[in-house]
């Protein structure tokens, strides 16, 4: 059980303090509720660069890293499809630091010239280094539009293309920064070995005199439903056949989102699983598989993914991979198999919550979802999962008019 | 009225508590380390065994530590699987250069049941044909990825020009799968991992009973006691570039054999080694990422082996820069040896090193993280004590004498693949 207080400031800002007595660091977590879904087609990456130039300096305080290394602190971020966020972890007795540097970059930017343009420069170096020099590192770049027509969840944070990280102009970062970076977009989470009344106090101190804006609302395109299955064949300079099957799953708030994510455990078990068992001992069509979601907020991807062996055809190995698939409609999963992967979820979820940033972060995101107390129900839900929930579900998962596989086919000579 | 520009003030770290865990013994020479009263219910046990990449063959020593679980006599490797998921245990198996460490994490009243599952499997272990035909197969199709990515093509060849004719050097290379037999592993198995136990760490709060337990059962597994080598490397520095054409990006590795927490130096060096390379705000980092943007990151690390350490600044760059990065490395160690670091800028590395050691003392698992790096080279936990001392003391001048004594440019060896 993870105990938390709430309270929100008048100009909006959410903030749930997590009280911890046995540390002496302090945590300082920041969501902002922006991610790579909220860019237009023509401007992807965004999301992403601007958390780059969050580190640019703010309206008061030109560099926000060395004061906090001054405080012994450090501090990173991270972008994705949906949400955008920081964190400061430093000495509990430094807290005003974070608190002081936190506050200045949501008031406002310095937004120098100088700064976008280095930014620019490490975004697309990141965009090689991660996405383009590595041998499968374009999937998901191939992957998403095959699998979304519609929805943002087609483009990847990185961006759609290098062209759109370098075209980003000043104005842009300057209206991205007005409607998604204020008060009432952001949760607050600070862990620590503190009193209620005095995070109270210190929060209200720096954050309090923070104009408020209005949240926006975010509509975006709905996807349609997928009305037939679809693939698509890359031709790339790499050493095996590597495939990618992806199904659309329900949306984070959405029962079923539990039931994928359980039915992944099961299917992905290294060694055990029956996707192991039989295809790579039993039949040696894949040197390995696994099987995993997106976990994202609105409709996800349940993906399987494998490289196949020597000599293999994606068409044996297709003919396979339906077998397994009609066997999770048919046939249940046996009560010990789930009862191993439950207990598998508590000792990972153990060992998750000892971590001081990992509570912050899951708080801030479980109060995104409507109750920072989302945490402390999750494992009661994966808990009370049926064998039949999962038959019920796999049948509409694995519709075949409702996958996508994307191959990606080794180049000959290469 | 709050006024942003002013910081707030700080409070320095004076002293930080340490803490030791209880030590055991498990035969002559081998401890068992406990830590516990842990404040909730995970746990872990940590074996380390003298079975790393050195002490004979790389491929020898993947392929065994990867084949722990792959059956017994009696228990197929799926059934063994099957049983330490009944407790929700999960397990990893890492190989380094001297040693093979084997690390169960489960919750505190299953660990014991683990533990009796994982001793069993691995006391018993036969390596059979077909799982060793598996594990390579799956390897060799790893390392061919592996193999395109430039990164891993730089830290292959620094490690093998800079550890040139010892067992430092080795890779594994493809051709090694074939050469592998079933009784060369089963013969690897039974000299370091049936005779080749070196330490014990465990955490969590179990009984005493069941620690003391887990003790003797751990006694299967001790043999002699091993030495690591004592290497002479030969110093001798290396400029290679290795084409490759449809790389994008290049990846650049420098570096030089160093000493390790042993030497005198070793403290003042490494916060000289921060201010060059080891945090967010450091002079590489400033410079080629935050001033340039030749690069998504740079980093300058030290690395620790029981008789030497080494010395290695990493990055990728745009493949059009590389040059130009060498040059800006050279010039910011230049600057490291002709100028005294700023009084600021010495100052917030200080700050900035006691806040990340205060963090690494924190919680029960990161203290004993903290132990293992002074256990390992025979000293005990007051090296931290000396540690904070001697950051807080440490003056501009001292800093430039570490990057004159030990990093001449020419020492240095470059690696550049792309």
């Amino acid at each position: 059980m993870i105990h938390f207080e709430r309270f929100k400031l008048e100009n909006g800002l959410t903030v749930l303090f997590h009280k911890e007595a046995s540390t002496p660091m302090a945590v300082v977590n920041l969501l902002y509720d922006v991610g790579a879904r909220d860019e237009s087609e023509e401007k992807t990456g965004f999301a992403h660069l601007f958390e780059h130039l969050m580190f640019g300096g703010s309206v008061n305080i030109p560099d926000f890293d060395g004061p906090l290394q001054a405080a012994g602190g450090e501090s990173n971020a991270f972008t994705s499809n949906d949400i955008t966020n920081y964190y400061d972890v430093l000495p509990a007795h430094n807290l005003d630091t974070a608190l002081w540097l936190e506050s200045d970059r949501m008031l406002s930017l310095a937004f120098t010239d100088k700064s976008l343009e280095v930014q620019r420069n490490v975004v697309i170096e990141e965009f090689k280094q991660r996405y383009l020099n590595q041998p499968y590192g374009d999937v998901w770049l191939e992957l998403r539009p095959l699998a979304y027509t519609k929805h943002p969840y087609k483009w990847a944070t990185i961006g759609k293309e290098i062209k759109h990280i370098e075209d980003a102009k000043m104005s842009d970062v300057k209206a991205f920064f007005k409607k998604h970076y204020h008060p009432s977009n952001c949760i607050l989470c600070v862990i620590g070995n503190f009193e209620l009344d005095y995070v109270k106090e210190r929060v209200n101190h720096f954050f309090g005199s923070i104009p408020k804006a209005k949240k926006s609302a975010r509509i975006l395109p709905l996807e349609p439903a997928q009305d037939r299955f679809k693939s698509k064949t890359l031709v790339r300079n790499v050493p095996a056949d590597a495939f990618y099957y992806a199904f659309k799953m329900p949306e984070r708030k959405h029962p079923g989102y539990y039931f994928a994510d359980l039915l992944s455990d099961i299917m992905g078990r290294e060694k055990v699983s029956k996707m192991y068992v039989d295809l790579i001992k039993k039949q040696k069509l894949v040197s390995e598989i696994n099987a995993y979601i997106t976990g994202s907020m609105d409709e996800g991807l349940f993906i399987i993914t494998g490289k196949l062996n020597e000599g293999k055809s994606f068409a044996e190995l297709d003919k396979e991979i339906w077998k397994i698939l009609a066997h999770y409609k048919t046939t249940l999963i046996s009560k010990k198999e789930l009862e191993q992967i439950k207990i598998k979820l508590r000792t990972a979820r153990a060992f998750q919550d000892q971590g001081l940033l990992n509570r912050a972060m899951n708080l801030s995101f479980f109060e995104l979802l409507g109750d920072a107390n989302g945490i402390n129900e999750e494992q009661e839900i994966y808990q009370s999962i049926h064998a039949d929930d999962l038959r019920t579900f796999a049948n509409q998962l694995f519709a075949k008019k409702n996958g996508v596989l994307l191959k990606v086919k080794k180049k000959k000579n290469a | 009225m709050l006024n942003r520009q002013v910081a707030p003030k700080l409070t320095p770290i004076k002293s930080i508590d340490f803490s030791v865990p209880e030590t055991y013994e498990i035969h002559a020479g081998i401890p068992l380390y406990w830590k516990n009263n842990i404040a909730n219910e995970t746990s872990k046990i940590e074996l380390h065994f003298n079975a790393g990449t050195t002490i004979e063959t790389p491929i020898l020593a993947s392929l065994t530590a990867g084949l722990l679980i792959s059956g017994t006599k009696t228990k197929s490797a799926i059934q063994i699987h099957h049983a330490l998921d009944a407790v929700g245990a999960y397990y990893d198996v890492s190989v380094s250069q001297e040693q093979a460490v084997v690390t169960l994490y489960a919750l505190n009243s299953y660990l014991k049941q683990a533990f009796d599952i994982f001793h069993e499997a691995l006391t018993a272990a036969i390596f059979p044909e077909k799982e060793v035909q598996e594990i390579c197969n799956e390897r060799q199709e790893k390392l061919k990825v592996q193999l395109q990515k430039v990164n891993v093509l730089a830290q292959r060849k620094i490690q093998q020009v800079l550890f040139e004719e010892t067992p430092y050097s080795q890779v594994i290379s493809q051709g090694d799968y074939a050469t592998v037999k079933r009784t060369d592993l089963i013969t690897f198995h039974q000299k370091y991992y049936l005779n080749g136990l070196s330490k014990v760490f465990l955490v969590g709060d179990l009984s005493k009973e069941e620690m003391l337990d887990i003790k003797t059962a751990c006694a299967d597994f001790a043999g002699k006691v091993f030495n690591p080598l004592n290497c002479k490397f030969s110093g001798k520095a290396h400029i290679v570039h290795q084409e490759k054409s449809d790389a994008l990006q290049t990846a650049i590795r420098i570096g030089k054999i160093m000493f390790n927490k042993t030497h005198p130096d070793f403290i003042a060096f490494s916060v000289m080694n921060t201010i060059l390379g080891d945090y967010f705000g450091s002079r590489l980092m400033s410079n080629i990422r935050e001033d340039k943007g030749y690069t998504y990151g740079i980093g300058s690390y030290m690395m620790e082996n029981t008789n030497f350490g080494y010395f290695m600044i990493a990055t990728e760059v745009a493949k059009e820069v590389r040059e130009a990065t060498i040059q800006e490395v050279k010039n910011e160690l230049e600057r490291l040896q002709t100028e005294l670091v700023p009084t600021e800028e010495l100052e917030l590395v200080k700050s900035y090193l006691l806040g990340q050691l205060l963090k690494a003392a924190d919680g029960p698992y990161a203290m004993l993280d903290l132990f293992s790096g002074v256990e390992l080279h025979g000293m005990d936990i007051s090296f931290y004590n000396k540690y904070i001392q001697k950051v807080q003391e440490i003056t501009a001048e001292e800093i430039r004498e570490m990057a004159c004594k030990h990093l001449d440019w020419k020492s240095l060896s470059i690696i550049s693949v792309g």
